[in-house]
């Protein structure tokens, strides 16, 4: 805890003959971060292991063969063995890829017939209702034939006349006319379909009458979109029937050119290979047994010592150590939590143990609703129990995390979908018979009672949650002070970081003394806070000084804690207001009343994940973290595979 | 329109204050939160612009969007300190 997996940096040097049972140990064993060897003078990079192309060829084979089928990732319903997965390989990917192949060759032809009746169908339809042969309409001598649309309300007819008797026209509800002339008029009869505004429409290329062709098209429309109908089950079919095979002979073909494709990053000469990578302190010695047992002794596997720094850790270039986190079961969902902002350098603090304690922590002190804890509590647990998958399974854990803490304050505040529990005076609580308690009194003439209201304390919350603060900043000080002596001394360290603790000491004097609660110490109080100026510049340069405001607006901030919380319950108690209303009105409003309540619920719900969940984490982010860390370590990505569809 | 101090007596014119004092408040947590949501708007669109490119960067964009939200809580400690 506290600190990330302590690493050593490992060489792995051997005979070339060696390679392939040294890469099948390290790859078992799936604890060495390898260092990709990026050439010089004495040795070369490595070439990959024979197979290697053919297994990558088949990998992407069945990828192609898995994206054509649409083919999600599921959990596995049991693995299977790699071996007998290995022998029938081959036949099995074959016989799928022949299968699929054709499938896929069906599926392009179908799809190109259907665009290709659509477009026909598309062509024909404005010369529905013209009863003529679109043969007849091509390949005259004597005759020209107009097809198109001319201007709604032109009296064509009659001026055809005028020109001529020997026409024969055609034209339908859509607009369309078809027009033919002897060849003679063709000039003549252009000029007046121009000036009729006519545009020509083709008659497409098919033989028949319109209205039969779009019986005919349209049947054979339906027939291809059954066509592909029926493709798609038999895809499905072969999808359900071949859906482990694929599964797991991606995951197998995957190890296998992992495997083959390892001395890509080793270092080769003409009869040695070298690797070298990371392992943890406490892995070492087992990777060593087991890879001199394997090879009889003729591998060597050696520590390089000073590589991360051993006293001198300021020298040290820490960027390199990948960094694996090191924490109890308990805490690990919150490796997420730190993952999304940054990894942290390998001689720094892993803060993911605070975040364990102060994230739930501040959720619940802001949400603090029974009802919305249970609703959560139950929505994660369900959530838990069907999504799987690592990410998953972080976030739902931290959320029931922080739903208990909800729970918790939730009692103390013993409020329920943002209806008081317990009565006051005058207000009946939804729990007859339970009253609140008075205890001590609170600041500004508030009286602190059990349970909390939070709406008639607020001056002593907002103080309160301020005092939090401090105390959080504080820790985010004492953790960076820490940090700070370990990587340049203790004096850089005191100068830093103590100089912002003895500036809230002469500011909290001050305080003390300005308000004459203890009078007489304000000027100590101002020469404390000199003194904090001029070690922070000592420290950090004048710079600092543009910083100073910070830590009052670092401390404000942690009012969140008591202002959002009080706006969720305002609007939960807006919902209930409106329900209520609404219910004593009688009739159908009840009906309308439950909607309000569901829905107004139901979104405050959502909103009860998301803004306590950023501000407590914005509260991590931004004030704590901005005290002590620095992040950006590598993340430690050991060679080897999580196998989940097969085993050995 | 002129309230007549004499006629209106003690209450009304507490009451009259106590309005006041609320529509201060308002003010105070309304305006920080619109100079707030000002600050947001652009800081958060560019994160999530960097974050779609290079994921890594979720974090510190989560930080750099909400740093103006410090704003609007002073807002908050102002008028909670007006209405008390």
């Amino acid at each position: 805890m506290l600190k990330p997996k302590q690493m050593s940096k490992v060489l792995v040097i051997g005979h070339k003959g060696m390679i392939e049972p040294t890469i099948e140990t390290l790859h078992e064993l799936h604890v060495m971060h390898i260092e990709e060897y990026s050439g010089g003078d004495h040795f070369k990079i490595g070439k990959p292991l024979a197979g290697a192309e053919q297994d990558s060829k088949k990998l992407l084979k069945l990828r192609s063969i898995a994206s054509f089928l649409g083919l999600a990732k599921s959990y596995p319903s049991g693995p299977v063995n790699a071996e007998r997965l290995s022998s029938e390989l081959e036949e099995k990917l074959e016989a799928l890829d022949s299968d699929v192949s054709e499938k896929l060759e069906r599926k392009l032809s179908i799809e190109a017939d259907l665009k290709d009746v659509e477009t026909k169908i598309h062509e024909i339809e404005p010369f529905l209702g013209i009863p003529i042969n679109f043969d007849l309409c091509r390949g005259y001598d004597s005759l020209h034939v107009f097809s198109g649309t001319v201007k709604k309300g032109m009296d064509l007819e009659s001026k055809l006349r005028d020109i001529t008797s020997e026409y024969l026209l055609f034209t339908n509800s859509t607009g369309i006319i078809i027009l033919f002339i002897p060849i003679a008029y063709r000039t003549e009869v252009s000029d007046l379909l121009t000036e009729c505004e006519f545009s020509e429409v083709r008659a497409p290329d098919i033989s028949g009458t319109p209205d039969a062709l779009q019986i005919d098209l349209g049947a054979r429309r339906d027939s291809l979109v059954r066509d592909i109908e029926s493709l798609a089950s038999e895809v499905d079919s072969i999808k359900s029937q071949y859906k482990e095979f694929i599964l797991a002979s991606e995951e197998f073909l995957t190890i296998e050119t992992q495997k083959k494709e390892a001395p890509l990053v080793f270092a080769t000469s003409d009869h040695a290979f070298m690797i070298e990578g990371w392992v943890p302190d406490d892995e070492f010695e087992t990777v060593r047994s087991r890879v001199e047992e394997v090879t009889d002794g003729r591998v060597y596997v050696t520590k390089i010592d000073g590589a991360v720094g051993g006293g001198n850790v300021g020298d040290c270039d820490d960027s390199n150590v990948p960094i694996e986190f090191d924490n109890p079961g308990i805490v690990k969902p919150f490796e997420a939590v730190m993952n999304l902002y940054a990894r942290p350098r390998y001689h720094e603090i892993d803060p993911t143990a605070f975040v364990f304690i102060a994230f739930p922590l501040f959720y619940g002190l802001i949400l603090g609703d029974i009802g919305y804890a249970l609703i959560l509590l139950a929505i994660s647990l369900y959530g838990r129990s069907k999504l799987h998958g690592e990410g998953w399974n972080s976030l739902f854990t931290v959320l029931i995390y922080c739903n208990i803490s909800t729970l918790f304050f939730g009692i103390l505040y013993a409020e329920f979908l943002g209806f008081p529990l317990a009565g006051l005076p005058g207000h009946p609580g939804l729990i007859h018979g339970w009253d609140t308690i008075p205890l001590f009194a609170g600041l500004g003439g508030e009286h602190i009672t059990y349970p909390i209201h939070r709406t008639h304390i607020v001056m002593t919350l907002l103080v309160l949650t301020l005092i939090i603060g401090v105390i959080h900043i504080n820790l985010g000080l004492i953790a960076g002070f820490c940090n700070v002596s370990k990587m340049h001394g203790i004096k850089a360290a005191i100068l830093e970081k103590v100089s912002w603790m003895v500036l809230q000491l002469g500011a909290v004097i001050m305080l003390l003394g300005a308000t004459d609660i203890v009078s007489g110490i304000l000027p100590m109080g101002a020469g404390i806070l000199v003194l904090a100026v001029i070690m922070m510049i000592a420290g950090e340069g004048a710079v600092a000084v543009i910083e100073l405001p910070s830590i009052l607006s670092n401390v404000l901030s942690y009012s969140r804690l008591l202002a959002v919380g009080l706006s969720s319950i305002g609007i939960a108690s807006a919902v209930n207001l409106m329900a209520g209303m609404l219910k004593d009105s009688g009739g159908l409003l009840i009906v309308v009343a439950a909607v309000v309540f569901i829905l107004g619920h139901g979104i405050n719900t959502a909103l009860s994940v998301i803004a306590p969940g950023l501000h407590a984490l914005r509260l991590q982010y931004v004030e704590f973290f901005g005290k002590f860390y620095e992040g950006g370590g590598r993340i430690y990505n050991p060679f080897g595979y999580k196998r989940i569809y097969t085993e050995e | 329109m002129a309230i007549d101090l004499a006629a209106a007596g003690i209450d009304q014119i507490l009451a009259n204050q106590k309005g006041l004092i609320a529509i201060g408040a308002g003010l105070a947590v309304g305006l920080a939160g619109l100079g707030s949501g000002l600050a947001e708007k652009d800081i958060g669109s560019a994160a999530v612009g960097a974050f779609t490119e290079k994921e890594e960067l979720f974090g510190k964009g989560l930080i750099l969007t909400v740093i103006p939200e410090t704003i609007v809580i002073f807002g908050f400690v102002i008028a909670i300190m007006m209405i008390i």
